[in-house]
């Protein structure tokens, strides 16, 4: 039994019947936030015990997890999947085709696969400790009072519409809980409607994502005319099928994937449709997690991991290897672009955001790699080659894991350092403002902090120690630290980068990016660390940021233990990422067997090259980057300031390699290239300016065509018959001679007329 | 019988003056109606499934000679094509009510919203030309009056123009149904008049033609057939109306008032796509395949010229009447396809584009209403000073972009599949599909834009628009939240379960082929 294709089998589980729920209590949850939001807005109890909402969505998640907890327990035996008995018609149509009426339907159900479980779970997880975030987050910030209501719903309709796209059974579905995420990005992204910022965000976010999506959606309709059918359980049995196959032309297929691929390219925030990222940052913290980080951007690689079946199949071997090459090329410009973006941001938000980018960049390039090697190698009769490719495919979707759950935990963390900051600088002036009395001074000064910007940062790392953990290891995962989260997944991805580009010269580029881009994570996500724990604070506000709430610990510490605890997940074949089924916590090998493997695949596998690989990759992350980092920003905390045994080595050595090593930077930070990174490039001024210039430029000449020729023709048509009649109106001149003379002509014409005839 | 008395009532409640009763009586009858209807659809009165018809039969028919020496009928009757149109005429009567309560002169407009919407089911409902025409002219005299009466300040040039415009279209159309009538074989059909020998009757016509519409056999010549089909078309493309011939809508749009527009691009445009299912397509087969590319092309054209004008209004109104535009184009690219799927398609945007563009012109309405201006960019900040208009305004708007699980979403995936099989079957060049591609794009780029001025931005220190004269700004009326959230409530309905209405539609599409397409294509099987 192979995974990836995952028809083989189709196993009914009597949760299956529960599993519409998980997509339907969310969505039903939506528009009950929405009305009793508006219904009891200011009400105590609706505030305070409520949480505006907070808790019916709370509720709602909690019950999605369960359910999806089960079904995925259910799952955890094999590589089967479940098809759901479900069937809910959505529309019927036919066509017509050499000389045939064929009937087609478009239905909705759910499929289960290994690629959905790890997803499910990853999106109804984190839903739902995004959600207690949110409470701690979203309901003690009096700018957000009495529209909370708005958010939850927004918040829950999107859970439903993520949720709904890793369940949907075929890709019709797929797209149409795209969109829906899509909305709900906009809707939030655009949460604080009033700045003009947010809107500008708001609006990019869905034009940018809806380009993608054109494309998405005509090759959604070359795949349904090529197979009858957008259900994958019969595209997926179709591509094994030969008599299938040969009917098929390989390059309109790859056409179709390709065109799909861009979809995803929108969606995940890849080159060059990546500009709306990181001014989504514009929305809540709590959306930037979830949305912007753990969950929507994913939809985009899930997409990708969906099409794995067609470059596995053996009818298809070595057709679809440009598309693989283009998947991890993509993958590969991306990570080192937006890492390098990320080195000179000063917002907190930003920096990871372009984090987020690039390590999305990361699984595409992985994908893209094992995508290569199933379509080259023959992996579903040869034991090796298939090992090869497992290994390969399940090391991007594991990164996937790893980053949602790391991903997530930081912009909690960084949501929660910005929320103190925003507090301790209210609370200052404040008191400012009890001491001198000026009351402007503290709206005067509103504007001109930024609570986001690492500048006003530093030295939290006594302040705020669950905080400075949660990030630390999260930022750790990121860059790929031995042993923590990332590192098991991100070594994989290296090794096969370079695997493939042994066999295939193209494949040298993104190899080469992305393990650049490992040194380049190193340093960026250290900077970002140190510029905000270590080191004294920069501005009088960090000096006085205090601890966080429960609601907002609460998820750090859940996620603190997951990413640290990556190994045992892969260890337990939670979603079979490791090379056959027999690892598992229900299978005859247990957990210490599949950890031993894991630890004996990343560290000692036999092939010298890859040794070596691994060391290089290792070095330059975890060694290179942040060694650079720690030599330039951070040092010594404040005097007198204590932190968690845990955090004091990196305290340390922070400080004696600052004191040590530390060198001018302004040359690099003034020069033209770290100039242009801070303008991103200048892609967004370059697209705006497209925007206003050429398609702004163009509607406007077509509305005044319109205006003047189309309707101008009709104008002087209507002018035109007017001074006719005028013409004929003056005839009638009253005088009777002029009618005796008119009435001669028309007899004589009338008579001339009937003899002509006659 | 039944339709014969909605028409009436309609007529009837013409002379009553006061406009509290007068209000209430049109709200009751236009309730009664939809009742009816809706009863219809659940097998309440009649026990009709609106399924396997059969092409060219009709349920409910009625008829009473009018006039029999010329052989015209009153000749009523519904069949899956025309019954989803004359459920749409009055759902949205009632609502239309709902959402313009409080139009001043009420005692006139309210009973010229029920004639109108008399006269519009009157069309659906005709199986007779003569009928059929006389209903046809008559939707445009209350629509005249909406507009010169209760319009905005070029009201007279747009009445003017809309009335003059289409109605110089319908006589053209007239030319044709006339020519129609006495090119018939006299005495051919069975309800032929006794002085002329020839007869009004739709469903007899299209038996005749079907039944000499057969392989490489033209009813009527193949010269005479595309010379009728181009203009009865015409007639059909101003109505709907298509590039060249739209630029009536906007100038109508803009100046009438809200209840108008709503009727206007709710249902009155849909009369031409109507039509053209209705007669030349059942007719001239043959035509219309000479004529698919011609009909690609207008719609191709409609459909990206609509949007990309869009893109460059300032005027709120405008935007969404050439909305309207590319919309339709939608209708005549489906059916250009020749695909089941596409007619469908376009039978689907005609009922889901019914539901969605009232919204959209309810949600202009109120804006004009409330903020006294129809410039994008005169009120922003609207979440927040009106968060019911904001809210009803982007749900409208994202239904029009074709948001996925709302009504517009269906119709457009349909047409995108039916295009898409014309291409792979039929062999069309692939750059057929960069015109939808691109409008996908641009729909959303101008809808976004408008609400990124609209609804967004603004901010605390909003001040209120200049028109509004220091005045506070107030949020819609109760009236009009119902109004907005029934057709909100309808356009999920039909999103999410496309089927209550689609199945029937699929089924006529399905008879049409097997009856109309296939013997054509089979030759004479």
């Amino acid at each position: 039994m192979v995974a990836g294709t995952g028809t083989d089998t189709i196993i009914d589980s009597e949760l299956m019947q529960f599993a519409p729920l998980i997509i339907l209590l969310p969505m039903l949850a939506f528009p009950v936030i929405l009305f009793l939001g508006r219904v009891f807005n200011r009400n105590p109890f609706w505030k305070d015990t409520m949480k505006e909402g907070g808790i019916i969505a709370l509720v709602v998640m909690a019950s999605s997890l369960i359910i999806s907890l089960l079904l995925i327990k259910d799952h955890l035996g094999g590589f089967a999947s479940m098809k759901d008995s479900v069937d809910f018609l959505w529309l019927n149509s036919s066509v017509y085709e050499s000389g045939n009426l064929t009937s087609i339907s478009f239905g909705f159900g759910i499929y289960i696969d290994h690629i959905t479980v790890m997803l499910l779970f990853v999106a109804s997880f984190l839903c739902l400790l995004i959600n207690i975030f949110s409470i701690g987050y979203m309901n003690t910030d009096p700018i957000n009072d009495n529209r909370n209501h708005r958010f939850y719903a927004e918040f829950v309709l999107f859970c439903s519409g993520m949720l709904g796209m890793v369940l949907a059974d075929s890709f019709l579905w797929l797209f149409i809980f795209w969109e829906i995420m899509g909305l709900c990005s906009y809707l939030l992204i655009g949460f604080y409607y009033e700045k003009p910022s947010a809107a500008y965000a708001a609006k990019k976010a869905f034009l940018t994502t809806r380009i993608g999506d054109v494309f998405l959606i005509i090759g959604l309709v070359m795949m349904w005319d090529m197979f009858g059918s957008l259900d994958y359980d019969v595209i997926f049995s179709a591509v094994e099928d030969e008599t299938f196959m040969a009917g098929v032309s390989s390059s309109t297929l790859q056409w179709a994937l390709g065109l799909m691929f861009i979809g995803a390219v929108g969606k995940s925030a890849q080159f060059p449709l990546h500009v709306w990222l990181p001014d989504a940052m514009e929305g809540p913290t709590p959306v930037s997690a979830l949305i912007h980080a753990a969950t929507m951007v994913n939809a985009g690689l899930y997409l990708v991991a969906r099409m794995f079946p067609f470059f596995g199949s053996e009818y298809l071997q070595h057709d679809l290897v440009d598309l693989a090459f283009i998947i991890a090329l993509i993958g590969g410009i991306t990570a080192v672009m937006a890492a390098a973006i990320a080195f000179v941001q000063h917002d907190l938000k930003k920096v990871l955001a372009y984090s987020t980018m690039s390590q999305l960049a990361y699984i595409f390039t992985g994908l893209g790699c094992a995508m290569f090697l199933a379509n080259t190698l023959d992996w579903q009769t040869d034991a090796d080659a298939h090992y090869i490719v497992i290994v390969a495919f399940g090391a991007a979707l594991f990164h996937l894991f790893n980053h949602a759950m790391a991903k997530g935990m930081l912009f909690m963390a960084s949501g929660s350092v910005i929320h103190e900051v925003h507090h301790a600088h209210h609370h200052l002036h404040h008191h400012d403002d009890h001491h001198d009395d000026h009351g402007d001074h503290d709206e005067g000064h509103e504007e001109e902090f930024d609570a986001q910007s690492m500048d006003n940062m530093g030295g939290l790392a006594s302040k705020m120690p669950l905080t400075a953990t949660a990030m630390l290891v999260g930022s750790a995962s990121i860059m790929g630290l031995p042993l923590i989260g990332g590192f098991w997944s991100k070594e994989g991805i290296i090794a096969n980068a370079w695997r493939v580009a042994l066999e295939d010269p193209r494949f040298f580029l993104p190899a080469m990016c992305v393990l650049v881009g490992a040194a380049m994570t190193g340093f960026y996500m250290s900077r970002m660390w140190l510029k905000t724990f270590a080191g004294k604070p920069k501005t009088e506000v960090a000096a006085h940021v205090g601890q966080t709430n429960t609601w907002i610990k609460i998820p750090l510490f859940v996620l603190t233990f997951v990413t640290l605890s990556a190994i045992l997940f892969a260890g337990m074949g939670f979603t079979h990422w490791a090379p056959d089924s027999e690892y598992g916590l229900l299978s005859e090998k247990n957990l210490f067997d599949g950890i031993a493997y894991e630890m004996s695949h990343a560290f000692a596998n036999g092939d010298t090259f890859f040794f070596i690989l691994t060391y290089v990759a290792i070095a330059i992350g975890a060694v290179l980057g942040p060694g650079l980092a720690l030599s330039l920003y951070g040092g010594s905390l404040a005097e007198g300031e204590k932190v968690k045994p845990w955090m004091k080595p990196i305290i340390r050595l922070n400080a004696w390699v600052y004191d040590r090593y530390n060198f001018d930077n302004q040359a690099i930070a003034n020069s033209g290239l770290s100039r242009a990174l801070e303008n991103r490039l200048y892609f967004d001024h370059y697209y705006d300016m497209a925007m206003l210039k050429i398609v702004a430029g163009f509607s406007d000449k077509s509305a005044e065509t319109d205006k003047n020729v189309v309707d101008g023709v009709i104008k002087k048509i209507e002018t035109g018959t007017q001074s006719i009649s005028k013409v004929v109106r003056s005839m009638t001149t009253g005088s009777a001679r002029d009618y005796i003379l008119m009435v001669a002509v028309g007899t004589l014409g009338i008579f001339f007329l009937l003899w002509g005839v006659a | 019988m039944i339709l014969l008395a909605f028409v009436s009532n309609g007529n009837a409640r013409m002379r009553a003056r006061l406009v509290g009763p007068v209000r209430m009586a049109c709200l009751v009858f236009s309730l009664l109606m939809l009742v009816l209807t809706t009863g219809m659809f659940f097998r309440y009165f009649g026990d009709v499934t609106w399924m396997d018809i059969g092409f060219n039969e009709y349920e409910f028919e009625h008829k009473y000679t009018w006039v029999e020496s010329l052989g015209i009928n009153w000749a009523v009757g519904l069949d899956a094509l025309s019954f989803p149109m004359v459920w749409l005429t009055t759902f949205l009567l009632p609502v239309t009510i709902i959402a313009t309560w409080n139009e001043k002169h009420g005692a006139t407009y309210f009973p010229l919203l029920l004639m109108m919407g008399g006269a519009l089911i009157g069309v659906f409902v005709s199986l007779d030309l003569f009928m059929f025409y006389v209903f046809w002219e008559l939707t445009l005299i209350p629509m005249f009056f909406l507009i010169l009466k209760w319009g905005g300040k070029d009201r007279k040039y747009a009445s003017q123009k809309f009335f003059i415009y289409t109605f110089t279209a319908s006589v053209v159309m007239l030319l044709g149904l006339i020519t129609l009538y006495f090119l018939q074989d006299p005495y051919s059909l069975a309800s032929s008049g006794t002085m002329t020998g020839r007869s009004f009757s739709i469903p007899e016509l299209i038996d005749n033609a079907r039944a000499n519409n057969i392989g490489d056999n033209w009813y009527l010549g193949a010269q005479m057939q595309k010379i009728l089909f181009v203009m009865l078309m015409i007639g059909f493309l101003v109505k709907l109306p298509a590039v060249p011939f739209h630029t009536w809508l906007p100038d109508a749009h803009v100046q009438a008032p809200t209840g108008g527009s709503m009727l206007l691009a709710g249902v009155m445009l849909k009369m031409g796509a109507y039509g053209m299912f209705r007669l030349p397509i059942s007719l001239f087969p043959h035509a219309l395949y000479h004529f698919q590319l011609a009909l690609m092309i207008i719609g191709m054209v409609s459909l990206v010229w609509g949007a990309i004008v869009c893109l460059g209004q300032t005027n709120l109104k405008k935007m969404v009447a050439y909305s309207s535009v590319s919309h339709m184009g939608v209708i005549l690219i489906g059916i250009a396809t020749m695909q089941p799927m596409g007619w469908a398609a376009a039978l689907f945007m005609m009922f889901a584009h019914g539901i969605i563009s009232p919204m959209l012109f309810a949600v202009c309405g109120a804006f004009k209403h409330h903020y006294h201006s129809m410039e994008i960019g005169a009120m922003r900040g609207m979440a927040k000073h009106s968060p019911w208009l904001a809210t009803s305004m982007m749900f409208a708007w994202m239904a029009s972009l074709g948001l996925p699980l709302l009504a517009g979403f269906v119709a457009e995936i349909m047409m995108l599949i039916a295009l898409w099989k014309m291409i792979s079957v039929d062999g069309w060049s692939i750059w057929w599909m960069v015109g939808p591609a691109l409008v996908l794009a641009l729909t959303a780029a101008y809808y976004l834009w408008s609400m990124q001025r609209t609804i967004f931005e603004g901010g605390e220190d909003t001040q209120p628009p200049a028109s509004m004269k220091g005045h506070a700004i107030p949020d819609i009326s109760n009236s009009e939240k119902f109004a907005m959230l029934i057709l909100a409530l309808f356009t999920i309905i039909f999103g999410v379960l496309p089927w209550i209405a689609l199945d029937m539609m699929d089924d006529w599409t399905i008879q049409a082929f097997e009856g109309l397409i296939i013997p054509l294509l089979k030759g004479g099987a």
